[in-house]
């Protein structure tokens, strides 16, 4: 899992500008690639580390996020650089002893919140190659604040609750989409052109499909993962 | 010389294994091992693992390494008469089997220097009411008493020793007694191997105040709520010599309860009373008191409070052993114990951490022939150093720790350094 997830990392590090986009954009209306993710086998649900030390039965855990998955382009179109965007925010809650939500896609510079909405205190840290940071123990109603600067994959926890973690997915371009739960997604402004397609989830990730993207048109394509 | 080949044998394997954990560590292998609880049965069966290898520069009966690492023959971190904290090679097993919400069973297995495994914990967990925070546990239960004994694993430990309160070895045995004052006061600092003539006469290990390596069995009660939470349980051993098997008919009852007033601030207070000495000890000591009359009682109190990168927790425990009085001079008064422990850690960047600990154990005095005394040597510790973690979980941990005592082998450093594993 480990090395498909630092292969994911490297491909979005070397997310290229895609020459064919930027011919296209001048002159087309931009289209959108819409599909499935079906998980064949659903990822481990998140369950606690057990530990007999402790004196009392855990609340369960909320696993519907964990069928989520995202959808992107291996390499952009050309155009993505071209666009000016403003300040960018996201916000990751802790809430219940989970990361809500658990997926979270942005592009690089994208400044995420990670309040607190819990009684009790969280220590949001992650030691991932894209982005480390520790942002300490902070109670309910306090926000601390993150800024992504290098796309790839950071792993989000929480250092006094084991079972709390997270996946970012930092981006150099905006062509990528949060599946819902049923898998169902939809990448919108893609400039017509042809372009490898790359499903993720919770680690794994699938072949880049090529697909082309017509003038103004919506393409179909799904992916079975697992 | 078998005590030395005894440490010679178990360093071999202690270097062995912490070559397997890192190996396993590497990059390459990385990948194959789980770094989140394996989950099978659709989530009945959670299974965990904690896998610790820890070094120390001194060993016993061998020349002094350092100026830093003098020979390891003060036994000021044994467990008991065989093993080292500073030199153990764990590995813990933990499962989870739960047919509803409201049943589980908990199970954890320990191996210690490639020894046999043996269930450290295993009991069932009842909740009878999904809507309130209340559970029943019965079995080989966790520690009801003090805040450390339930963090005492490698990956919770800020640093690689243990507060003495939890492991240091008195000269106090439940299945020997001093027959006067005169034989404790020889045993001072003598608690790795302590020996008196009541009971079994063989040498064996003496007590902590409080056991965290080994749990007792019996019944826990536990509630909570957003404030604070509160845990009770009768069980057949006591606070110092937790047993699966009860030894003299006696049960320990002990209690506990946290509060939470503000939002990283816990106070908590613990209090344990039950009857220590075995019946055979008690038989041997031909004393006209039943043998529920010879207790430890203990009461303790534990504060923690963290903000930021900052973490400090502080415990203090008094401890009372009510011993027979079989010859004069007599022991007439309880042999008290108290222990107080301050411990800090600084997050310095992401992985990397600072700590430190300063402890004191202190005893009460007794009346010899011609001599008063405190009837176990007392002992200082301080311990600093730190943490980084390579991968989340995965951590190397390196402490200096400075021991001394007021009697017998007085001081020793050590140097050590920890590799843990966990899933």
């Amino acid at each position: 899992m480990r090395t498909l997830a630092c292969a994911v990392a490297l491909v979005l590090v070397l997310a290229a500008p895609h020459p064919a986009g930027r011919a296209a954009l001048s002159a087309a209306t931009n289209g959108a690639i819409r599909g499935r993710v079906e998980l064949r086998h659903v990822a481990t649900s998140p369950e606690r580390r057990p530990t007999v030390s402790d004196l009392a039965t855990p609340p369960p855990l909320d696993a519907t996020d964990y069928l989520k998955s995202v959808v992107y382009l291996e390499t952009a179109p050309r155009s993505a650089f071209d666009m000016t965007e403003s300040t960018r925010h996201a916000v990751m809650d802790q809430r219940n002893e989970t990361f809500v939500p658990h997926l979270l896609a942005i592009t690089t510079g994208t400044t995420v919140d990670f309040p607190n909405s819990d009684h009790i205190y969280h220590n949001v840290f992650s030691l991932s190659k894209a982005k480390s940071f520790d942002l300490g123990r902070y109670e309910a109603g306090k926000s601390r604040a993150v800024t992504f600067e290098r796309p790839g994959i950071v792993r989000v926890f929480c250092d006094i609750h084991s079972h709390m973690n997270a996946f970012i997915l930092v981006f150099n371009h905006p062509f990528f989409t949060v599946t819902d739960t049923e898998g169902r997604y939809r990448i919108d402004n893609v400039p017509p052109g042809s372009y490898n397609v790359i499903a993720w989830n919770e680690g794994l990730s699938s072949d880049p499909k090529p697909v082309t993207v017509p003038d103004g048109g919506t393409t179909e394509l799904d992916f079975a993962l697992r | 010389m078998i005590v030395h080949s005894v440490y010679n044998f178990l360093k071999v394997k202690v270097l062995a294994a912490a070559a397997l954990v890192a190996a396993l560590a590497c990059p390459a292998a990385a990948g194959q091992l789980p770094s989140e609880p394996i989950v099978a049965a659709g989530g009945r069966l959670t299974v965990s693992g904690d896998v610790s290898a820890t070094m120390s520069c001194a060993h016993a009966n061998t020349p002094p390494n350092a100026a830093a690492c003098t020979p390891d023959t003060g036994f000021f971190n044994y467990t008991d008469y065989k093993y080292s904290a500073l030199r153990l090679f764990r590995v813990d097993l933990i499962a989870n089997v739960k047919d509803t919400r409201r049943l589980a069973v908990l199970a954890e297995v320990r191996s210690e220097n490639a020894g046999t495994p043996s269930p450290y914990g295993l009991y069932l967990r009842i909740k009878p009411w999904l809507a309130h925070d209340f559970d029943i546990q019965v079995g080989r239960v966790p520690p009801t008493f003090g805040a450390f004994a339930r963090r005492s694993y490698a990956s919770d430990n800020l640093l690689i020793g243990y507060p003495l309160a939890y492991q240091y070895l008195t000269s106090l045995r439940p299945d020997a007694l001093p027959a006067n004052a005169d034989e404790l006061l020889r045993m001072r600092g003598r608690g790795w191997q302590s020996q008196f003539s009541v009971g079994n006469t063989v040498a064996e290990p003496g007590m902590p105040l409080i056991s965290a390596l080994h749990w007792d069995t019996g019944v826990q009660l536990h509630t909570a709520a957003s404030w604070g939470d509160f845990a009770a349980s009768i069980t057949n051993g006591t606070l110092a010599n937790p047993l699966v098997s009860d030894d003299n008919g006696g049960k320990q009852v002990a209690a506990r309860g946290t509060l939470r007033p503000v939002p990283g601030l816990i106070i908590g207070a613990s209090a344990a009373r039950g009857p220590f000495v075995t019946t055979h000890a008690g038989e041997a000591a031909g004393v006209a008191a039943p043998n529920s009359h010879f207790t430890q009682t203990a009461v303790g109190a534990d504060v923690e409070y963290s903000r930021g990168y900052y973490l400090v927790r502080a415990e203090a425990i008094l401890s009372a052993w009510r011993v027979p009085e079989i010859a004069a001079p007599y022991i007439d008064a309880p042999l008290r114990a108290d222990s107080i422990m301050v411990e800090g850690r600084y997050k310095i960047r992401p992985g990397l951490y600072a700590a430190a600990r300063v402890d004191h154990l202190g005893f009460s005095t007794v009346t010899g022939t011609g001599r008063t005394d405190s009837w176990d040597a007392p002992v200082i510790r301080e311990e600093v150093g730190g943490g980084y973690s390579i991968q989340r979980n995965l951590q190397l941990k390196m402490s200096y720790q400075h021991n001394s005592r007021a009697g017998g082998r007085t001081k020793e450093n050590v140097s050590a350094a920890q590799l843990v594993f966990w899933f």
